[in-house]
């Protein structure tokens, strides 16, 4: 295999040529190096690179594979992770001036994993402040671009995080999630990101946004990557309060490509009256429908509760729980916030505490009825969002007035899985969301390698050529 | 609290806030943002029997020290 194809290389196709002694993660990740390096400077999508370090763990992941075989499908196999995961000795920042300096001494309980298992550690990339409030031009860092189109957005938080995965700098990245913050920028770049159940995946040394509703997840070009790297980085973790104490499914024998009597539901309602869609959203979305019709899938209209309900409820108890974290902050040195940030926190000093408790409460009578609606299908499906636009500031207000079809997920603690479904007139992804019963997560990454596999949009890949040097 | 809140409305806003000492250029953030946040929370349901259980109870065996 020619050196300058080895960035495009799935985790799965990677594995497989490293475990035949085909490729050598030395030179797998001199292939990702290199690449960041000619191109990163057109989409900001890395805050911080540790070429040195993943030099080392490239070697001795090479040593030990050619004495042991690789202890799993991730070793030797590059990765990166949003820069709000803790990594000991590592900048970890936020991208927020509040945490220029903050060093962690001890790694994120997934990042412990990753490295157990024996991936190569790429660096760290570009979010919103604090996974919640951008994109901002008044940070640390500048926002990360979209790689099919630099001057449009890779939406967020794990902005840099799924433009690394679509530009090829990296096979794998970690991002988190607590309204839609891996699916949105997996929509909006085209690849795979799952928000697993909540719960199944530890947050421990994941610098929290919104505690109840945080969720920590992979990003990857598909959706069998995705399930490999959640083989990795899913189980109980007693120093995560919310962690579940389950077994932990084997996702990759899941993918059966199987989906014959597969009941979908579609929360019709939402996409035709609530937030209708755009005519090519609406289009691309039914002929996802008619890909899994024809693969034996029945199709059934479900009714979940308004979106605003959603909406609602999750957005008075984030505001609460991030004016909690980062109330000491703003109350001793408020400009170091960027402004989009700070708009979003600023009031939930001003929710009383009972409205806090009508928010949770609501939030138990929408979750039961998700799971109410969910035990009546399969899987739900729906668009993660409209294609991506340009990169331009957003009025923070939008926060509170716009609906998403994603938050309702975070609501519940659904499995959701963002899929590239097509490809609109300006070259820019459609998204498709296929959202599971609570812990059916290997259900949901089936459904989708189904799709992939049945589709050709994994072919496609955005076109990046480096600067001319003077 | 008027729709145009003035500067004494905000400043006392900020007070409740906890944030007395906020900086009047962030006064209108605070105020643009609080609109925003009374019109979310007023379309909350606050009739709630009694024993109406808030999403986050405490399940005490979360914290027993090495539990695994």
């Amino acid at each position: 295999m020619a050196a300058s194809d080895l960035h495009f290389l799935t985790v799965a196709e990677a594995s497989r040529l490293i475990a035949a002694r085909k490729l050598s993660p030395v030179e797998l990740t001199e292939a990702h190096l290199d690449r960041i390096a000619a191109l990163d400077d057109q989409l900001d999508s890395f805050v911080t690179l540790t070429a040195d370090r993943a030099r080392a763990e490239a070697r001795a992941a090479e040593a030990a594979i050619a004495a042991d075989g690789p202890r799993t499908r991730l070793h030797g196999i590059p990765y990166s992770l949003k820069d709000i995961y803790d990594t000991a000795g590592i900048r970890t920042t936020a991208q927020s001036k509040l945490l220029a300096d903050n060093v962690p001494t001890r790694d994120a309980a997934c990042q412990e994993k990753l490295a157990a298992a024996g991936g190569v550690l790429l660096g760290k990339n570009a979010t919103w402040e604090f996974a919640h409030g951008g994109p901002s031009w008044d940070v640390l860092f500048p926002p990360a671009r979209n790689p099919w189109n630099r001057d449009y957005s890779p939406a967020g938080s794990s902005s840099g995080s799924s433009a690394a995965v679509a530009a090829g700098f990296a096979p794998a990245t970690f991002g988190s999630d607590t309204g839609g913050s891996i699916r949105g920028p997996a929509a909006a770049c085209g690849i795979a990101g799952l928000k697993p159940t909540y719960g199944l995946v530890s947050r421990r040394g994941v610098i929290p946004n919104c505690f109840s509703h945080d969720h920590a997840g992979p990003l990857a070009w598909t959706a069998e990557d995705v399930a490999i790297l959640m083989q990795i980085i899913a189980g109980h973790d007693p120093e995560d309060p919310g962690s579940l104490d389950v077994p932990v499914p084997d996702f990759t024998t899941a993918l059966t490509g199987d989906v014959s009597g597969l009941v979908i539901g579609v929360p019709w309602r939402w996409l035709e009256e609530e937030a209708p869609l755009q005519p090519a959203t609406r289009a691309a979305f039914d002929a996802a429908l008619g890909v899994f019709r024809d693969l034996g899938a029945e199709i059934r209209p479900v009714s979940l509760p308004p979106i605003q309900q959603f909406e609602d409820a999750k957005k008075t108890i984030a505001v609460v729980e991030l004016f909690t974290i980062h109330g000491p902050d703003l109350r001793t040195r408020p400009e170091l916030f960027g402004s989009s940030l700070r708009y979003r926190i600023i009031a939930g000093g001003l929710v009383r505490a009972e409205e806090y408790v009508w928010a949770m409460r609501q939030r138990t009578v929408l979750a039961r009825a998700m799971q109410s609606v969910m035990a009546t299908v399969d899987v739900l499906m729906l668009p993660t969002q409209e294609p991506a636009g340009k990169l331009e500031p957003i009025d923070p207000a939008t926060l509170f007035t716009k609906p998403s079809f994603t938050t309702a997920f975070n609501v519940g603690g659904n499995p959701a899985l963002s899929l590239c479904c097509g490809f609109a007139e300006n070259g820019m992804p459609f998204s498709l969301q296929i959202v599971g019963k609570l812990l059916d997560d290997a259900n949901v990454l089936r459904v989708g390698d189904a799709y992939e596999k049945a589709t050709p949009w994994r072919d496609r890949r955005p076109s990046l050529v480096a600067r001319a040097t003077a | 609290m008027a729709d145009d809140p003035t500067q004494t409305d905000i400043a006392w806003l900020a007070r409740q806030a906890g944030l007395p000492d906020l900086p009047p250029e962030y006064y209108p953030q605070l105020a643009g943002a609080y609109a925003n946040v009374r019109r979310m929370v007023s379309r909350l349901p606050r009739d709630w029997p009694h024993g109406a259980e808030p999403a986050h109870v405490f399940v005490p065996t979360t914290f027993l020290p090495g539990k695994d």
